[in-house]
């Protein structure tokens, strides 16, 4: 995108007035990194959104609610009980881009590689937006497609609620790079709860070697009410994942990313299941 | 397209900058004279554009100039000179940690901002935040070595 003018909003109030005021040439801004990828061809006026919407990290009933002007590099430093981001944004790029980046902005607009909206599909996670009135969406409203398209003009993220892990649940997330800082090959993020050696739920994401990011139905039911094991596990990602398109490419064929998926979706399931049962992952 | 000003602190100095809408802060910062802010990819891979940011190191090479008014910057030039070396400087010197030095004050930054950060970074804590630069010349042992040093003088 080219940006033709740039526009600082003090508030909310004013960020939303005008966001309306310039309608769709209007672009919200938040780390602005996703610049990068886009095409120049488009012309925008930029409006910093850093003092409108909200930044922080706090605990709300079962979740945590997190301001989307949140810097992935404060997810990667906060600790919190049944808190697991963590973990997803120490892997994602490099140091600066973690201190640049926001999680608002790694979900508005969602890139092939993007790590957030897989992990916050297995999380089941809910977005909050507001405009003239506020509406929440789960994880798979929101991602049911680019989520821009949800935003009206002076429509804004304005929070992101994800669960708070509790005793018998357990996260599970494995993301495939070629290099530390490079581009997902494939992510898989999973859920799970546990009921004694049983499976309660089970709920799997992927992304990056697939079209978009999505949920794993056909693993998740796989797994419902089965005895928990590692070959219970793989077996369902294997069976599971069969149907699934996935995307070659950079000399790596479709079949090599799904038998990659598989086998992250596997490890995921795996790494999951200690964490439920009180291990250490 | 006009331009437009912004006003940020710079090294401790407040100063009005007028700005391209699109432009990055590399190049406004470059083309007034802070020239120790490097480019090297110009696409957020590198980190030899390093600047610190209200405490954070960011790649200045990708960030929005408009994104820096009202907030408080660094630069490699803030931190000491050929004289009055600062205690990294002098260690990356102690340690034989510098080539060609094109990545050096990227590396200097984002070391700065760890210690400001963090009072006694384990070696883990400084490869990560240290993840985005990258030296084509010295395999990075020493480098790490000489941030380990002064980041653990500062503990004591
Ligand atoms: C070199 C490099 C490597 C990267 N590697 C990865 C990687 O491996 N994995 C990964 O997941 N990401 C990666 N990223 C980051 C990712 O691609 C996005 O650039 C980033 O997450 C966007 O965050 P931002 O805060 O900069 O968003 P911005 O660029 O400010 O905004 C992104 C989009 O979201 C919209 N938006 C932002 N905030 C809101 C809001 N509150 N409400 C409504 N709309 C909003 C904007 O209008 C824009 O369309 C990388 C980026 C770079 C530059
Ligand atoms: S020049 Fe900025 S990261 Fe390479
Ligand atoms: S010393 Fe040459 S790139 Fe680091």
């Amino acid at each position: 995108m080219k940006l033709t003018d740039f526009r600082a909003a003090r508030n909310l109030a004013e960020a939303r007035a005008i966001l309306k005021e310039l309608g769709p040439v209007g672009l919200p801004m938040a780390g602005g990194t996703s610049l990068v990828f886009t095409s120049e061809k488009d012309e925008r006026v930029a409006v910093d959104i850093n003092r409108a919407v909200p930044a922080g990290i706090a605990r709300e009933n079962g979740s945590y609610r997190v301001g989307p002007t949140t810097r992935l590099a404060a997810l990667q430093m906060f600790r919190g009980d049944g808190w697991v981001l963590d973990r997803v944004a120490v892997r994602l790029a490099t140091q600066q881009i973690r201190n640049m980046s926001t999680i608002g902005g790694n979900i508005s607009r969602v890139f092939p590689w993007a790590d957030f909206p897989v992990a916050l599909l297995a999380l089941n996670a809910a977005m909050v937006i507001a405009g003239d009135a506020e509406r929440t969406l789960n994880a798979d409203e929101f991602f049911d497609g680019q989520p821009a398209r949800l935003f009206q003009p002076g429509e804004l993220l304005m929070a992101v609620k994800v669960p708070a892990l509790t005793a018998g649940q357990g996260f599970g997330y494995r993301k495939q790079t070629q290099t530390s800082a490079g581009f997902s090959l494939m992510t898989a993020a999973v859920f799970v709860e546990a009921d004694g050696n049983a499976v309660k739920t089970a709920r799997v994401a992927i992304g990056a070697g697939v079209p978009f990011p999505g949920r794993a139905t056909g693993v998740e039911d796989l797994l419902k009410g089965r005895k928990a094991s590692e070959a219970a596990f793989r077996e369902a990602a294997g069976k599971g994942l069969a149907e699934l398109k996935f995307k070659g490419g950079d000399g790596m064929s479709e079949e090599y990313i799904g038998h990659l998926a598989a086998v992250l979706v596997g490890d995921a399931l795996n790494e999951a299941w200690v964490a439920a049962k009180g291990g250490a992952a | 397209m006009s331009r437009r000003s912004i006003t940020f602190t710079i090294n401790g100095e407040k100063k009005t900058f007028e700005i391209e809408p699109g432009e990055k802060l590399a190049k406004l910062l470059r083309r007034k004279g802070y020239v120790g802010v490097k480019e090297g990819c110009d696409e957020g891979t590198c980190g030899a554009c390093t600047v610190i940011i209200d405490g954070h190191a960011v790649f200045s090479c990708i960030l929005h100039a408009f994104l820096a008014d009202g907030r408080d910057v660094r630069t490699i030039e803030s931190i000491g000179d050929f004289d009055n070396p600062h205690p990294l400087q002098a260690a990356l010197v102690e340690e034989g940690a510098v080539q060609c030095g094109y990545c050096i004050p990227g590396m200097i930054m984002s070391a700065e901002a760890l210690m400001q950060e963090m009072s006694n970074p384990t070696d883990d804590d400084i490869r990560t935040r240290m993840d985005g630069n990258l030296c084509r010349c010295t395999g990075y042992e020493k480098i790490w070595a000489a941030v380990k040093k002064v980041a653990q003088t500062n503990k004591s």
